[in-house]
């Protein structure tokens, strides 16, 4: 991983509180991060206020930038989202593992069938599975999006995963109903597992959605993979605190307690203990 | 180039002042891709105990003006995997390690420093009795002057290596405490730990933190952190490590000038993993500049 500064090259405002960033970084930080994996940001280096920086799923990169969807909630997301093209930004990343490859073979027909879930600003660590340039068994064998969101309005860079990979299929759906059926996205989920059991399930949203993948998940006994989120200091397994419970990686099923930072944020969804 | 060795006490030499603060610094590995750990002063474990523990269920930390607040509850590994999995790696690495120990009572801390006692490559026990954030051993130690000096005298009956105690805060008068565990039989002594906070989630009017209070470090607690060392300094004479918010080579500058041996970085750790090596170096670089030939000669310099 890197230590690096940057600059922001372009700030777009996707809804009230949601920003669309992309940022200068040094070629190799671009080229070893991974689909579903993080960076720590701050614009703020020295200053103590904010003092920490903040964790956000890398959504795309470049030969020598990368891009991330800030929505405001508190201090260091608002400072975040708020600056200007040519604003100066410390980082330090790629962290965390992403979501695994499927498969060495790039031969689409033989690709286990993917179909990624995202809820709300999950999409932003599901679209970095679409939007990564890269030769890529997730991209190759992503089959369909389930996407869910309170409204339209919160539907986020459906026209730029739409041309990253215009063979994927997408559904939304929405609490209010403003774009697709009202409802929640894993009802989507249930009958695409229908219609590919064999299929394997990426997801990314709110612990609620989660829990309900991983239940639908077990109910079919399809496998997956949850990428969580959670409070944390550093990134890079110090700071304890963002632990979450799992079943032993052992398989010997006893609980314990692993860090989101380094051994996720992408766990297998029959691991977590919710 | 100036000398930067400090001797904390007879035979625990230093190469230089600067030392990671138990709870921030994992077990030393975790930073070995930043920078080389072999060049601090010294690498300070998470706080470990006898068996293994989970810590703290819920939220563990809050960001708060120029600081933080946690409540991770001394989750750690337990000291037979650290000796198995850890002090290998770290030793590998060529670091100087002291191990912070925590019990539940005074049994545990004096079992856990007599197993240390023999093992090769710890350099010395940095003894918690400030935890903040857990029912059991910690503070309750860490508050009254006699259960901290009683068990300070038991951890050094169990052990010959160098004895560290680390203080809390959260105290009416710091230098009470520094000199009965001083007393007691304590080599050194390293403060501050974190001062007791709350923070309060307005809109769903509870408590952010899972544990209800927690521990506040960062640069917020740097001035109460250097008025204690101040403090304690002059009221023991045995060294004193200075922590709090140390967050350049400026402020770790300021605590050796009121009289610390030695220095320890904690929550800079977590926003700069190389800071601890920046800190080492920019040490080096103002002592230099202003002929110091010694930092030994800049230790307390302080005018009064």
């Amino acid at each position: 991983m890197y230590l690096f500064t940057g600059k922001i090259l372009r700030n777009r405002q996707l809804t009230s509180d949601i920003r669309h960033l992309r940022i200068s970084a040094p070629a190799d930080f671009c080229q070893q991060s991974a689909p579903g994996q993080f960076i720590m940001l701050s614009c703020n280096d020295g200053l103590f206020d904010p003092l920490l920086k903040r964790p956000f799923g890398i959504l795309n990169r470049g030969e020598n930038w990368f891009e991330v969807v800030i929505k405001e909630v508190g201090k260091g997301s608002l400072q975040l989202g708020e600056m200007k093209e040519g604003a100066i930004v410390s980082g330090h990343g790629p962290l965390g593992n992403g979501y695994p490859e499927i498969n060495s073979d790039l031969n689409k027909d033989d690709l286990t069938p993917l179909i990624l879930v995202a809820g709300g600003m999950g999409i932003a660590s599901i679209a970095s599975c679409l939007l990564f340039s890269l030769k890529s068994s997730i991209k190759a064998g992503s089959r369909v999006l389930l996407y869910g969101a309170a409204n339209l309005d919160e539907l986020l860079l459906l026209d730029e995963m739409k041309e990253s990979a215009p063979d994927i299929r997408i559904e939304t759906i929405t609490d209010d109903g403003s774009s697709g059926r009202q409802g929640w996205v894993t009802e989507l989920l249930e009958t695409e597992l229908q219609q590919y059991p064999e299929a394997l399930v990426f997801a990314c949203g709110p612990e609620p959605m989660l829990i309900n993948v991983q239940q639908v998940l077990r109910k079919v006994s399809a496998r997956g993979y949850l990428s969580l989120e959670n409070r944390m200091a550093c990134g890079f397994g110090v700071c304890l605190g963002c632990v979450q419970d799992v079943t032993g990686i052992d398989d010997d099923g006893t609980v314990e307690s692993a860090k989101v930072c380094t051994q996720g944020p992408v766990f297998p969804a029959d691991k977590v203990v919710f | 180039m100036v000398d930067l060795r400090v001797e904390i006490v007879p035979g625990l030499v230093l190469k230089n002042p600067v030392l990671s603060a138990s709870g921030t610094f994992g077990y030393g590995r975790e930073y070995a891709s930043y920078f080389d750990v072999a060049k601090l002063g010294a690498v300070i474990t998470k706080g470990l105990s006898l068996k293994p523990k989970i810590g703290n269920p819920g939220v563990r930390i809050t960001e708060t003006a120029c600081g933080m607040l946690n409540a991770i509850g001394l989750e750690n590994i337990g000291i037979d995997s650290f000796l198995a999995n850890e002090l290998p790696v770290l030793q590998n690495l060529g670091a100087d390690v002291i191990v912070n120990i925590f019990g539940n009572n005074q049994n545990d801390y004096a079992a856990i420093a007599a197993k240390l006692d023999q093992v090769e490559g710890i350099r010395a026990l940095e003894i918690n009795i400030s935890c903040p954030n857990v029912k059991a051993g910690g503070i309750q130690f860490g508050t009254d002057p006699e259960s901290a000096a009683r068990l300070v005298a038991a951890v050094r009956k169990a052990t010959t290596l160098p004895l560290i105690t680390k203080l809390s805060p959260n105290v009416t008068d710091i230098t009470a405490v520094a000199r009965a565990v001083a007393d007691a039989g304590s080599d050194a002594l390293s403060l501050i730990n974190t001062l007791l906070g709350l923070a309060i989630d307005l809109e769903n009017k509870r408590p952010v933190l899972g544990n209800v209070t927690g521990g506040l470090s960062g640069p917020a607690i740097k001035p109460v952190a250097l008025r204690m060392v101040y403090q304690v300094v002059q009221a023991v004479s045995i060294p004193v490590i200075g922590i709090g918010g140390i967050a350049s080579a400026e402020d770790a500058l300021e605590f050796l000038m009121v009289g610390a041996a030695a220095i320890e970085i904690g929550t800079a750790n977590f926003i700069n993993p190389q800071i601890g090596i920046e800190i080492v170096e920019g040490i080096r670089d103002y002592l230099d500049q202003r002929k110091y030939l010694k930092i030994t000669d800049f230790i307390g310099c302080l005018q009064s």
